[in-house]
């Protein structure tokens, strides 16, 4: 019965089937329980990043940066005006775990967008094109993915002074793509011996279409996949960053707040701003991790065979 | 076959293909694959023409090398008395407009992720045919002459959602919107059942009276040759045994190759005859070294001593009849 209705309602949206695919995939999504939970702590920090543009509304005090509470001389614990505390000069722990929230997202989500587009690209160009390419691509993907990012940023840090957060994102895009391209060279690989593609050969289609009108479609799923795992290593990365003293100065993030912690001597002293930031970077990377892990049994089963420990 | 000589639409010339090992293992090169010797066919403008042939024979190598998705090795391959072998770019470009094939296993050959109307207007857009508009009223059409109607109810169905029979019609479609002047159907049926396949046969035979499309229909039956094809080739082991018009092949061939065939049809009249002809060997016979000579020799029960050294050529027994073999 259940399922005649499902039928009937979908029979409407034969015109849209990325939303037919895509509400198929919520069903299987829906059972597990590890999808929920990643995607219920996700939209909570979500929730956290939006409202981190209202406490300067109320008071500038409140501002994350710059705010300073002017009674308040060295970090306090939770009270009425600031509910987290505040920091060792009177800033406000909550109005900054919030725009940590923000900046978790920006980082995490562009770095891993930029490092997908990039892997997928070349991992498409390596496969499809193969020989003298391929090689070539590969052991630079080699080169790159033995580098430790968290070293080499740490070096160009300590060349360059201190990077803008943007150059932080950009760097971990950069480094991080390798991994991806190797999954989705291999999916190339194997989609370029399907006879869809030979007829799409013989129709006259160009290298360049072949690659963006049929072998992409078919690896952009994984690629999503990819995402949600990259979004995990690069917050991660931009925390240990900022920790070691090496983020943007100009941000708040959560890695940013434990150096201060740290530098100022509250890391015994101050649970109340310690552990915050602390449970945020461990809770965030870990609900992106959970959502993929999912998304990754939504997905075609043909498609699962990557191996996660980068 | 003189008078018939101008209108030749595909001609391919002693094409050979071989397909090379690749790399040594261990130093020990694998055996290069040797798929066609010596190959010539002629094509006729307007005809279906079947190339019937077991599994391995090289059927699919011989569509392959004309599309091009092949290198071809040695040999020739003309289209309208022009030189097609090897063409790169513009050009292969401008001859695919017109040469397209419908490959054999239909849930292979439609991508999965690209509805039925991105499929089969996409060599429209390929060839810059017309604008949008004018590409979905030719996709209807095709759509519609190959039997899928109402044609705007599958424009927005994926492959997954379409039977085998649906696919390969979607696949005919796809062959025939460029109306391309010669088709190659590789065993399109192979993957299908057999009523699907009867109405598929129909489909190709329809091509041909509305769109005057020639059709290369290569198929493992010689039964479903029969039934679709003016005129046949024998093909086994890469090399052409027999040519001829249907008629020819089915009533009188010559060939012990395809006189063995003949003999494995089912027959369904009378009981007597099982075996009309009996020029399959049970047991193959022992090849001394190198096999250097007729590919039939090692199964053929009226070989002579020159079989094992020598491999016979074409030679036309009667008009339009061409059989490789010294016994007739
Ligand atoms: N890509 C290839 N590499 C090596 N050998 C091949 C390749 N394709 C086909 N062959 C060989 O060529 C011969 C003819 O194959 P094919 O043309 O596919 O035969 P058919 O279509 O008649 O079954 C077979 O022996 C097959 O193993
Ligand atoms: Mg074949």
């Amino acid at each position: 019965m259940a399922e005649e209705t499902f039928r009937t309602e979908t029979k409407g949206m034969e015109r849209y089937p990325g939303l037919t695919a895509f509400l198929e995939g919520w069903g299987i999504f829906r059972q597990s329980l590890l999808g929920k939970i990643g995607l219920v702590l996700l939209i909570m920090f979500a929730l956290m990043a939006l409202c981190s543009y209202i406490p300067p509304l109320i008071d500038p005090m409140y501002n994350p940066m710059t705010g300073v509470d002017p009674v308040i001389t060295c970090s306090t614990g939770p009270s009425r005006a600031h509910w987290l505390g505040t920091d060792f000069m009177g800033r406000d722990i909550l109005s900054q775990l919030l725009a940590g929230a923000r900046v978790a997202f920006m980082v995490g989500v562009s770095a891993a967008f930029m490092s997908i587009v990039l892997g997928t690209a070349i991992g498409m160009t390596a496969g499809y094109m193969g020989r003298f390419m391929d090689t070539f691509l590969m052991r630079l993907a080699d080169m790159i993915m033995v580098m430790p990012t968290l070293l080499v940023v740490l070096i160009l840090a300590a060349v360059f002074g201190q990077l803008n957060i943007w150059t932080i994102v950009l760097i971990i895009a950069l480094f991080r793509w390798p991994g991806v391209s190797r999954i989705i060279r291999g999916q190339t690989l194997s989609l370029k011996q399907r006879p869809f593609i030979e007829a799409a050969k013989v129709a006259g289609a160009s290298h360049v279409r072949i690659i963006f009108r049929h072998i992409m479609p078919n690896v952009l799923p994984l690629a999503f996949l990819f995402m949600t795992f990259r979004v995990t290593s690069a917050i991660i990365i931009e925390a240990a960053l900022a920790f070691l003293g090496f983020g943007d100065p100009g941000t708040v993030s959560w890695g940013m707040m434990l150096q201060w912690v740290w530098k100022t001597g509250h890391m015994f002293k101050a649970p109340y701003w310690l552990l915050p930031p602390g449970i945020c970077i461990s809770l965030i990377t870990l609900s992106f991790y959970m959502l993929g892990r999912a998304m990754d049994e939504v997905l075609d089963p043909r498609l699962r065979k990557e191996d996660q420990t980068d | 076959m003189m008078e018939n000589q101008g209108n030749a639409i595909i001609e391919i010339q002693n094409v050979s293909k071989v397909y090379r090992s690749r790399g040594a293992l261990f130093g020990v090169r694998a055996k290069d694959v040797v798929a066609l010797r010596q190959v010539s066919l002629k094509i006729y403008k307007g005809e279906i023409f079947g190339l019937v042939g077991e599994s391995g024979s090289g059927k699919t190598t011989v569509g392959r090398l004309i599309v091009g998705l092949e290198e071809i090795t040695s040999g020739e391959i003309f289209l309208d008395q022009e030189n097609v072998t090897g063409l790169k770019g513009k050009a292969l470009k401008a001859f695919r407009r017109k040469v397209q094939m419908i490959f054999q296993d239909p849930y292979q050959s439609l991508n999965p992720q690209r509805s039925v109307l991105d499929t089969v207007s996409e060599p429209l857009s390929i060839h810059r045919v017309g604008r949008s508009a004018d590409r979905k009223e030719m996709a209807h059409k095709v759509l519609k002459s190959v039997g899928l109607s109402p044609p705007e109810a599958f424009f927005y169905r994926y492959p997954h959602r379409l039977s085998g029979g649906q696919r390969q019609r979607v696949a005919i479609a796809r062959a025939m919107v460029l109306n391309p002047e010669f088709v190659i159907a590789d065993e399109p049926t192979s993957m299908l059942d057999a009523s699907i396949s009867a109405q598929i046969f129909n489909i190709l035979l329809k091509m041909r009276s509305t769109f005057h499309v020639t059709q290369m229909f290569i198929t493992h039956s010689l039964a479903a040759a029969r039934y679709l094809c003016d005129r046949i080739a024998v093909i086994y082991r890469g090399q052409v045994m027999e040519v001829g018009s249907g008629e020819t092949i089915i009533r009188n061939p010559r060939h012990p190759y395809t006189q063995a065939l003949i003999d494995a049809l089912p027959k369904f009249k009378g009981s007597g005859e099982i075996k009309q002809y009996g020029t399959l060997l049970i047991e193959e016979r022992e090849v001394n070294g190198e096999p250097m000579g007729c590919p039939f020799y090692p199964r053929c029960t009226v070989a002579e001593i020159r079989c094992e050294r020598e491999i016979p050529g074409l030679r036309m027994l009667e008009e339009g009849h061409y059989v490789a073999c010294f016994n007739v």
